[in-house]
């Protein structure tokens, strides 16, 4: 935005320095509350007008805008809580001491640090100071008619001299008003001391192009701190053949923002009857073993309405009112079984595993039995979809189930799950258990199983795997204001492309009395780059000559110096100056 | 499901139009040399006619502006006495059949067009839009560069000069593709399917990241021939009648348009893409609701396409600012450009986050 820089920090108000003498004055008794400490209030006032215009400079958001992009850098390098908040751990654990700085620092939470927040506001407010005036500044100026036309014409863009023997004048910027006005110019007629002449000026929509433009960049920062604050999202797990329905108590992890109301969530339910998954078997490095295909098929209900049945795909959410599903993630959940030794089911069912994230889905198995006796019992290891035990350890090799196997270890021990302290269920510390062994031996029992397969352990418990179901992950969420900072942001666009590419210009006719008849001056300025100015004063030239010139007898402009000048840049294909067009022709004129 | 034989033919004609590219990048270099070497030419012809002064009116095929400030307006600043950039009559001192330059321009014409069939071919090989990695992108943005090239310059000639810098950037952005970055043709992963927003947010995202490229291109002349102008001015300042600034070099400098000229050029460039990376910003917005559930997430490229659109803003910014204009706005929009190339290179293949989708 260019800002009007011949403003400069006002001095502080003399109604503001005396000291009030009697105090009836409301607005002086105001001044004078503010002033109780005399001089450094006085010094305030005046700096913080200082500071402000110094705020709300060109140059100032010029600074905040590239401290912005800085300061978001570190956002990209480091892993952000917000996004990966396991990767954060990892770093920390890694780094240690420099870790610890970091973090103090916010680097593992820039976009919500003090200082990254700082740097936004700033500029935001510096914005908002900028824009206001302006507002005003340019409702004043689509009220106000165009300026008066420059006495001497020659130094202007496209600058035409004709000479119209025997037309009327009256005629000729008549024809000359209408043709500005059919090209969307706003038009004024002036009189002058011996000529008469139109003023034109159009493109006054670059400027509200650019108003509506930062206006909207306020409103869509306003969008995002609304959503954030009324927004919901939350993660949930479903097992193939297993319902879900939307309440607090079923989501895995759940992030509400801070004005959330447990109320608005919307009363659905929904079965997942189906999860396919499809992997690429194309014998190629790179493509063997990459999904091509996730499909969920689901059976919604939500109140009042005929249930639904639905396919889940990525880029393919369930829409239900006020709230939407995504297909986020997927696994196998083998059904598991555990008998401990006095004969009890500890465990029963399809458990949810972690794929580690290899092509082959190798995932994560832990069993938690605190329910077992005579102690309580973890099942650590493995779900391997297309399972291999080779040096590398247990591993699969395909995602799909071509010959899924359960590897696994059987730890004893306490759980710490009676503490009270919220554990994450498909994590176990086996640091504080026993591994089962053979009698007599001390290398754990490393179990192998196959589905329909069933082992009984040294201790006397029994672990059977059954079928090896699919589960699905989604994130349902929720934000209000999602439309409009769409809304928003798609009409700072707009404003965007009016404030780059309206040329913004003023363009001149004038007719005076020559010795011949009248004379017709043509001529343009740009306020903007405007690489075409010079081709449309030279059109409305031919065009007025054309209607109204009676001997075809055309004068060229009399200074040969910027003539040349103009048609070099002409020939050059962009004879723009920049909108610092004025000064810099007067300066070589 | 990927016809293998038309994703071969695809590689085949990236490989020759490498071999084309190459031919017309020679092509526009011994186009620029020789009319350096004319310009040396003439000099010394007139220095040995021993002229008493060298009169510049007139501009002769290949002369530039270093005369024309020399004697016409000294004093004033670099920029405004230099306008007469562009000497398209250059054709007219070329008597020969077909001038370097003509034959480069044909030559780049033919490698575009077998650049896009082999952009066509991948993508009826793969029955999908041939932008879904990184390869593919590297492809279709230069193709995007280079055929806009083509048609601007179609029939501003003047602006063929400006051949070599775009042909040796799209070269070498093909020729790191094909290096680093080629993967077999294949399927979508399922992220991406089931959506036209491939469609939309990568092909703005190309457009976007071509006119970054073209723009830095021309703030990087402009900034050279910026540096030229004062040079030669300051030499013009101590009585050279003749300046000579960086020799050779500044005789294909004195070719190209001049600096002020560039920077009109490189703004208009530069505010396009800066449109362009708005809408890659919005509809990868909208994208990201639609995949991931959420509009903004900074994951990492959300993070650097930020930190792009916010240095072109600055650009925009900078370019009305006092003290700021010209050559430090030229580089903050080259401090844009390197985002744009991180973003693609390092971001892609290096930093971890949900765009993953190199190939790689």
């Amino acid at each position: 935005m260019a800002r009007d820089r011949t403003q400069r920090p006002e001095a502080p108000r003399p109604d503001a320095d005396g000291p009030d003498p009697d105090g009836t004055d409301p607005v002086r008794s105001w001044s004078s509350k503010k002033s109780s400490a005399r001089a450094p209030a006085l010094g305030l006032r005046g700096t913080w007008l200082f500071l402000w215009r110094q705020l709300t400079s060109m140059q100032t958001a010029l600074i905040l805008l590239m401290l912005l992009a800085i300061a978001a850098v570190p956002g990209s390098l480091y892993p952000q809580r917000s996004v990966n908040p396991t990767l954060t751990q990892q770093f920390l654990d890694e780094n240690g001491r420099w870790g610890e700085i970091l973090d103090t620092l916010g680097f593992f939470e820039v976009f919500s640090s003090p200082w990254f927040s700082a740097i936004y506001l700033l500029l935001f407010i510096s914005l908002i100071g900028c824009i206001i005036p302006r507002v005003g500044v340019h409702l004043k100026q689509l009220r106000a008619k165009p300026p008066r036309t420059p006495s001497r014409l020659t130094r202007f863009t496209g600058h035409t001299r004709i000479e119209l023997p025997g037309a009327s004048a009256d005629a000729v910027l008549d024809s000359a008003q209408r043709a500005l006005k059919r090209s969307r110019y706003r038009t004024e007629l002036r009189e002058e001391k011996r000529s008469r002449s139109v003023s034109a000026e159009r493109g006054l929509l670059r400027e509200s192009g650019n108003l509506l433009f930062h206006i909207s960049l306020v409103a869509v920062l306003v969008c995002i701190a609304g959503g954030s604050l009324t927004s919901y999202r939350g993660q949930i797990t479903v097992v193939e053949g297993a319902g879900f329905s939307n309440s607090l108590t079923g989501y895995d992890s759940f992030e509400p923002g801070a004005w959330f109301d447990a109320e608005q969530m919307p009363p659905f339910q929904f079965t997942l009857e189906d999860f396919r998954a499809e992997y690429s078997l194309e014998e190629n490095e790179t493509t063997f073993g990459q999904p091509t295909s996730f499909e969920a098929d689901v059976q919604v209900t939500t109140p009042g309405q005929e249930p639904r049945a639905q396919t889940i795909q990525v880029n393919r959410p369930l829409n239900v009112d006020g709230a939407s599903m995504f297909l986020l993630g997927n696994g196998y959940a083998p059904e598991i079984t555990l008998t401990d030794p006095e004969g009890t089911v500890v465990a029963d069912g399809p458990l949810i595993t972690v794929p580690l994230g290899d092509t082959g889905y190798t995932s994560q198995l832990v069993l938690k039995a605190p329910d077992a006796e005579p102690e309580q019992t973890a099942v650590v290891g493995f779900f391997l979809p297309t399972g291999t035990i080779d040096e590398q350890g247990p591993r699969s090799l395909y995602p799909d189930l071509l010959d899924p196997q359960v590897v696994v270890t059987v730890y004893q021990g306490d759980l710490g799950l009676d503490d009270g302290i919220p554990r994450n269920a498909y994590e176990v510390d086996v640091s504080q258990l026993e591994p089962l062994t053979e009698e007599g031996e001390d290398t754990p029992v490393l179990i192998q199983l196959r589905p329909g397969e069933s082992v009984d352990l040294p201790d006397g418990s029994t672990l059977s795997v059954g079928d090896v179901k699919r589960y699905a992950a989604f994130d349902i969420a929720h934000n209000p204001f999602e439309r409009w900072t769409l809304i928003s942001a798609l009409v700072a666009v707009a404003g965007l492309i009016l404030s780059l590419f309206v040329p913004r210009r003023r363009v001149w006719a004038r007719v005076s009395d020559g010795a011949d008849g009248p004379v017709l001056e043509v001529a343009g300025l740009a306020r903007s780059d405007d690489p075409d100015l010079e081709r449309d004063v030279h059109a409305l030239a031919d065009r007025l000559r054309e209607s109204h010139g009676k001997v075809d007898f055309t004068e060229v402009d009399p200074d040969p110096d910027a003539e040349q000048q103009d048609d070099t840049e002409q020939r050059n294909g962009a004879g723009d100056a920049g909108p610092q067009d004025e000064p810099e022709r007067g300066r070589r004129d | 499901m990927i016809d293998q034989q038309l994703a071969e033919i695809s590689n085949f004609a990236i490989v020759i139009s490498v071999v084309l590219y190459v031919l017309a990048l020679i092509g526009f270099g011994a186009d620029l040399a020789s009319t350096s070497q004319r310009r040396a030419d003439e000099r010394l012809a007139q220095q040995e006619r021993a002229v008493a002064k060298a009169t510049v009116g007139a501009v002769t095929g290949g002369t530039s502006a270093t005369g024309t400030s020399a004697t016409g307006s000294a004093g004033s600043p670099a920029g405004s006495g230099s306008v007469a950039g562009l000497p398209g009559s250059e054709t007219s001192t070329a008597p020969r059949s077909m001038s370097a330059q003509n034959f480069a321009f044909l030559l780049t014409s033919a490698a575009a067009v077998l650049h896009v069939l082999g952009m066509v071919t991948r993508g009826i090989a793969t029955a999908r839009v041939p932008w879904a990695n990184m390869y593919e992108f590297a492809l279709s943005s230069t193709a995007v560069l280079i055929v806009g090239f083509l048609l601007f310059s179609l029939k501003r000639k003047e602006l063929r000069v400006l051949g070599t810098f775009v042909v040796g950037l799209v070269l070498l952005t093909v020729l790191i593709a094909q290096t680093f970055w080629i993967v077999p043709a294949a399927q979508l992963t399922p992220s991406l399917q089931n959506s036209y927003w491939i469609v939309i947010h990568i092909g703005v995202a190309i457009l976007a990241t071509a006119l970054s490229g073209l723009g830095a291109m021309v703030a990087v002349l402009q900034l050279l021939q910026a540096r030229h102008e004062q040079g030669t001015l300051a030499q013009a300042k101590a009585g050279a009648e003749h300046p000579e600034h960086w020799g050779r070099f500044g005789h294909v400098l004195d070719r190209l348009p001049s600096s002020s000229v560039l920077e009109g050029l490189s703004f208009r460039i530069h505010s396009v893409a800066f449109v362009c990376w708005t809408f890659t910003l919005i509809f990868g917005a909208i994208w990201a609701r639609e995949a991931w559930g959420r509009f903004w997430g900074w994951d990492p490229k959300e993070v650097w396409t930020f930190i792009i659109w916010v240095i072109y803003a600055a650009y925009l910014h900078a370019r009305a600012t006092g003290g700021f204009r010209g050559s430090r706005a030229a580089g903050i929009a080259l401090l844009g450009f390197v985002a744009v190339v991180f973003n693609y290179t390092i971001v892609n293949t290096v930093i971890n986050g949900l765009h993953s989708y190199s190939g790689m």
